[in-house]
């Protein structure tokens, strides 16, 4: 019998909904702000797909190793896992923390876990690739409000195919990069990147997502240049429209260029070439929305992996994009980055919303002044 | 307080151009170009002018410019709205119409003229471009002049060039989609016939720069529209006769209407002095050769075809070219250059294309193959190209 280790930081997703960019530290903030469970839920969705193949396939049962309570135990058996296939080799406190990870993850390869899937973000990649130190791979199953690392499957049906292809033995195990950014710097503003360290993880070209490509910034000036001369112009055609700015370097440089106030990880209100309201939340942009019906969403896809909404985003929630209109949402990328992201991907955590969007096949990205180009979107 | 210096920044962009080895070092031809040219001191086997048939050294054409010299002088004396045009100048036009088989032409002052001038005036706010990834420089020139919106799809891609047009239909009030005829880089050819017939389906203008097909492809090497029988179907041909036509300068083909407009709007040909009467006599008499002497354009294909088989049996990749622009595919840079330098020494002369001109790991040789080389020339250079192949590890 395969074992497989199965950790799910409860906490990990809750800060992006409230626009906090991230829940190191703030659970307790993003909870009063009214934050609801993100990776539990995402867990589940992974541990059912998987199950729904295994079912089928005597050659995929595995053992479940895992954490009790929200850390894993529950998913796996709201999922439809049984009793029998899970054990629980650690029990968190009440309120838990990196450190039940840790200890967690340590129990799990103690047991023998051959391979340790996690669900979260940076900070619980980080974790759980300091609890393993290689002994064995991870896999993340992607839930929290940054996933830049190298670790993480693209979505949770993602994460369960490739759990699938690695019991068949069709994976190799090849190191991917652990980054994440000082949360602390995050939430001022200052966008401070860090390679942490490299871990094993499963190596499927088309499903893992690459670690955040940083294209090279410096001959990429003139071009933002032009693309904040186009949206200039947007602007002052169109003074009525409401413009939601995302988050990320390329749409905070063209803000700059246009001497706007623009926060580099949140969203901002922009209306007739002036910033209105800065670090929108979800209820605020909802609220916004209610005096300004006639509104665009500029986003720009999350370097190499392509995400231009749930990475980073997670306030433009998908009761904010049906407000807006699929139609409404602009994608803007440098010609450079377009090249390093093979295909646009959506993952709003509403099924329907992400199958509108991969439903238009191509989209178009301004990539110049006036300039734009179709690119393909595919669902995760 | 000290004055500023208006010119030191032209040094340090210079510099900055150097230390990147991304400035041009210009190479001196003493004498013609033509299949063994003198360059920089040593006779070499010319493998990279755009000289395909090398009419520049074509007695009747020669002639024809020594001729006209003594008929109409050295220059025109204006431009040609004012008092710059010449019975010449109009008779070149109607040879052009009449050699590619369409109503009208106008002579530009070369392709890029030609380009930037017309491309400006043909779309505008409200209009839609759609224009090919891997387009000349003179073409994005010409868009950029516009307010219209761009587009740019797939290189050579038709089904995403249908995808652009289906979104710009709604909303557009002009279509114009441009290509390249042959990809200077690569050698590869557009897929015009289904450029042509897709534009057709969508009302669409549709503009070739046939810069590298001219005299190369079609009936005769009247170019990639004739290659593809679609002459009719392209709204606006752009030629020129600075490559397999050996001479200079730049033309349209299409309707009277485009004439009449392209002369009234252009303003590269409006404000630019006509072609001397050497120039222009020179490019009349090119396309006589062209319609009397199939033979050039014969034999620039059968030494393309030797060129490139040989190359690929000695185990060079050469890209994806279909016509006699070669690659020869060498990934990085450092090598690509070193190559070139290789080449020169062993008395073949093609020039390195690199980064930024191509990706970082499609550094190349560019060759361009020439009706003028005999046999004896082709083989010495693909003796260098083996030597200096097995000596670099390109080829085995």
């Amino acid at each position: 019998m395969r074992r497989i280790g199965f950790v799910v930081n409860p906490v990990a997703g809750m800060g992006g909904r409230v626009g906090l960019k991230g829940t190191d530290g703030v659970a307790d903030e993003a909870r009063a702000q009214g934050a609801e469970p993100v990776a539990g839920p995402r867990a589940t969705v992974f541990a059912a797909a998987f199950l729904g193949v295994a079912k089928g396939d005597p050659s995929l049962r595995v053992e479940w190793l895992t954490c009790g309570g929200p850390m894993g135990y529950e998913s796996l058996r709201a999922a439809g896992v049984p009793e029998a296939a899970v054990e629980v080799v650690y029990t968190p406190g009440k309120q838990t923390t990196a450190s039940d990870t840790l200890h967690g993850v340590e129990a799990m390869v103690g047991r023998g876990a051959e391979l340790l899937l996690f669900c979260g973000g940076d900070g619980t990649a980080r974790d759980v690739a300091g609890a393993t130190r290689d002994r064995v791979p991870i896999l993340g199953i992607p839930a929290g409000v940054k996933m830049h690392s190298g670790v993480f499957a693209v979505s949770p049906i993602a994460a369960a195919n490739l759990l699938i292809a690695y019991v068949r033995g069709q994976l190799r195990i090849a190191p991917g990069e652990v980054l994440d950014l000082d949360e602390e710097a995050y939430r001022k503003g200052e966008w401070r990147i860090r390679l942490f360290m490299t871990a094993n993880t499963l190596a499927e070209p088309h499903l893992v997502q690459a670690g955040k490509m940083m294209v090279a910034e410096v001959t990429e000036d003139a071009i933002r240049t032009e693309l904040a001369m186009h949206f200039s112009e947007l602007f002052e055609e169109s003074p009525e429209t409401l413009f939601l700015l995302g988050p990320g370097s390329t749409i905070h440089g063209i803000a700059s260029a246009l001497r706007l106030e623009k926060t580099l990880l949140g969203i901002d209100a922009v209306l007739a070439g002036k910033t209105i309201e800065r670090d929108l939340n979800e209820k605020r942009i909802l609220a916004i929305l209610d005096r300004h019906r006639d509104a665009k969403l500029v986003l720009s896809p999350v370097g190499a992996q392509g995400f231009i909404l749930g990475r980073g985003n997670l306030q433009a929630s998908p009761d904010v994009i049906r407000r807006i209109g699929t139609k409404n949402v602009i994608v803007v990328a440098t010609p450079a980055k377009l090249e390093t992201t093979p295909v646009l991907r959506v993952d709003t955590g509403d099924p329907s919303l992400d199958a509108e969007f991969s439903a238009k096949e191509y989209l178009f990205v301004v990539i110049g002044y006036r300039t734009s180009k179709l690119h393909p979107i595919q669902p995760v | 307080m000290s004055k500023r210096d208006p010119t030191s920044w032209m040094r340090a962009e210079y510099e900055a151009l150097v230390a990147q080895s991304l400035d041009w070092k210009l190479r001196v031809l003493q004498g013609p170009s033509a299949p063994r040219s003198v360059v920089d001191g040593k006779t070499v086997i010319m493998l990279c002018s755009n000289n395909y048939l090398n009419l520049s050294n074509h007695p009747k054409v020669k002639r024809a410019a020594r001729e006209a010299v003594k008929t109409h002088g050295a220059g025109s004396g204006s431009v040609r709205p004012i008092a710059g045009n010449m019975d010449i100048h109009e008779e070149l036009e109607r040879r052009i119409a009449r050699f590619k088989r369409r109503e009208a032409a106008l002579f530009y002052m070369s392709g890029f003229a030609g380009n930037a001038g017309l491309i400006s005036q043909l779309a505008g706010e409200g209009d839609a471009i759609l224009t090919d990834e891997l387009n000349h420089g003179s073409i994005i020139d010409g868009v950029r002049l516009t307010k219209a919106q761009r587009v740019i799809y797939r290189h050579c891609d038709v089904g995403d060039l249908e995808r652009a047009l289906k979104e710009v239909d709604g909303w557009a009030k002009k279509i114009l989609v441009i290509s390249d005829g042959v990809f200077s880089m690569d050698g590869d050819i557009a897929p015009v016939d289904g450029i042509a017939n897709l534009s057709e389906d969508f009302g669409a203008m549709v503009y070739i720069d046939d810069a590298h097909g001219e005299g190369v492809l079609g009936d005769g090497g009247r170019g990639v529209a004739s290659h593809f029988h679609v002459e009719d179907k392209i709204t606006i041909e752009l030629g020129t006769f600075s490559k397999a036509l050996g001479v200079v300068g730049g033309y349209v083909v299409g309707s009277n209407d485009l004439r009449n407009y392209a002369l009234n709007k252009s303003r590269t040909w409006l404000l630019s002095g006509s072609h001397p009467p050497a120039v222009t006599a020179a490019c009349i008499a090119a396309i006589d050769v062209l319609e009397t002497e199939p033979r050039h354009v014969k034999k620039l294909w059968s030494n393309t075809k030797y060129f490139k088989n040989r190359l690929v049996s000695l185990g060079f990749d050469i890209g994806r070219s279909e016509t006699p622009i070669t690659p020869v595919m060498l990934g990085d840079s450092a090598t690509a250059k070193r190559f070139s330098q290789r080449l020169f020494e062993e008395g073949v002369f093609a020039l390195p294309i690199v980064y930024p001109m191509v990706a970082k790991d499609r550094a190349r040789i560019r060759n361009i193959v020439n009706a003028g080389l005999r046999r004896e020339d082709l083989d010495e250079a693909l003796a260098a190209y083996e030597k200096i192949g097995k000596e670099l590890h390109v080829i085995s």
